[in-house]
């Protein structure tokens, strides 16, 4: 049983590829057999943090132009991890971001039915868990990954834009697509410890992570849950994870 | 007149009627043919914001689709647990609204969301 998770926020900044990154590894970690997609086709991130040795982007296989097998690297040997860990990556070149911002109805329509396909053809390959990392807000691509997923993972962060926007798109978005949806506060200021807290919007809250300046500084380089499974950033990510596998 | 007579004359009309039937058929088909090419030719696209804008009842039968790829009624009806009829009537909705096509393989009729012309 394959489940494939989108991890989306309603605004920009609020942590969703690191989390997206160490979810991944942490899955990875523990024998599952993994898959992170960049569909922060806009603003790649992926690319900044692995070297992206492929022929193919997920931008090539969302436009026809290969199989979704293609764009994938396997990083799980150099991470030393029990499952494979396979990454898609987005092409960063501004040329074809700009190709990208010109698409039409129509090509976001077909790129909807590929990526729905390419999930199909990951699951026939037994993948365990496929990972889509979004780009913030209401973007054709990051809608099109919240659609072909099972569960919406929401990094939240603490402000009052993020509150209002995410309200909406749980009741505007990730409901009428009948998804399910789980919460992260990222970054929190003030009390954690004895945050009670456990549901918002009628959606779960997985993990409460307090703002700490040491993961935005580390994880321009590195993979906490990687290098240091004992940060409380780590510790968060191991409980996000076991939250998700109980809610799925 | 004879009852093998009445018989001979019952079992004409019927050839005649089944005749004529064929050829009504024949004539529907067609016409089917006529209008699956000119849907093709106007076949509109379902995009995720278009699938958000769609009634409930419409969005869940589209989103099943998309799923499991060309189905018939009977194979949403089982995924969506309604009715095949009411799936049926739901799925000729997206077909009259050109978001989805429909084809026969034999008996069956399948339904399908429609190809965008994709551009490269």
């Amino acid at each position: 049983m394959t489940l494939t998770l989108a991890i989306h926020s309603s605004k920009g900044g609020t942590g969703k590829t690191s989390i997206a990154i160490n979810l991944a590894v942490a899955f990875a970690s523990a024998g599952k057999d993994t898959c992170l997609i960049d569909m922060d086709l806009r603003g790649p991130s992926l690319c900044s943090m692995f070297e992206p040795k492929v022929h193919f982007w997920i931008n090539d296989f969302l436009s026809g132009r290969c199989n979704i097998k293609d764009t994938l690297k396997d990083i799980g040997k150099d991470m030393n991890t029990k499952g494979h860990l396979c990454l898609s990556f987005a092409n960063p070149e501004i040329a074809e971001i700009r190709n990208l911002a010109s698409k039409d109805r129509s090509w976001q329509a077909g790129a909807l039915k590929t990526l729905m396909n390419g999930k199909k053809e990951l699951i026939r390959s037994d993948m365990d868990i496929i990972i889509f990392d979004t780009s913030p807000g209401v973007e054709y691509e990051s809608i099109n990954a919240v659609a072909a997923s099972d569960m919406v993972i929401i990094v939240h962060n603490d402000t009052n834009a993020c509150y209002s926007c995410t309200e909406q798109l749980i009741k505007g978005i990730y409901n009428p697509l009948d998804k399910k949806c789980a919460i992260i506060d990222n970054m929190k200021h003030g009390n954690c410890l004895n945050n009670i807290e456990r549901s918002r919007y009628g959606v779960p809250i997985l993990a409460t992570i307090p703002c700490m300046c040491e993961v935005a500084t580390r994880s321009n380089n590195e993979i906490l849950i990687h290098t240091e499974p004992e940060h409380l950033f780590s510790k968060s990510i191991i409980t996000i994870k076991e939250e998700i596998e109980r809610l799925y | 007149m004879s009852y093998s007579e009445v018989f001979e004359e019952i079992v004409n009309n019927l050839k005649n009627i089944n005749t004529k039937l064929d050829r009504v058929i024949a004539k529907m088909e067609q016409k089917d043919d006529h209008v699956s090419k000119k849907t093709q030719i106007m076949a509109d696209y379902l995009d995720v914001m278009t699938l958000l804008s769609l009634p409930d009842h419409l969005r869940t039968t589209a989103t099943t689709l998309f799923e499991i790829g060309p189905a018939t009624a009977d194979e949403i009806a089982n995924m969506t647990h309604k009715e095949r009829a009411v799936e049926s009537n739901y799925l000729n909705q997206l077909v009259r609204m050109e978001h989805v096509t429909k084809y026969r393989e034999g008996r069956k009729v399948y339904f399908s969301i429609n190809e965008s012309l994709r551009k490269k």
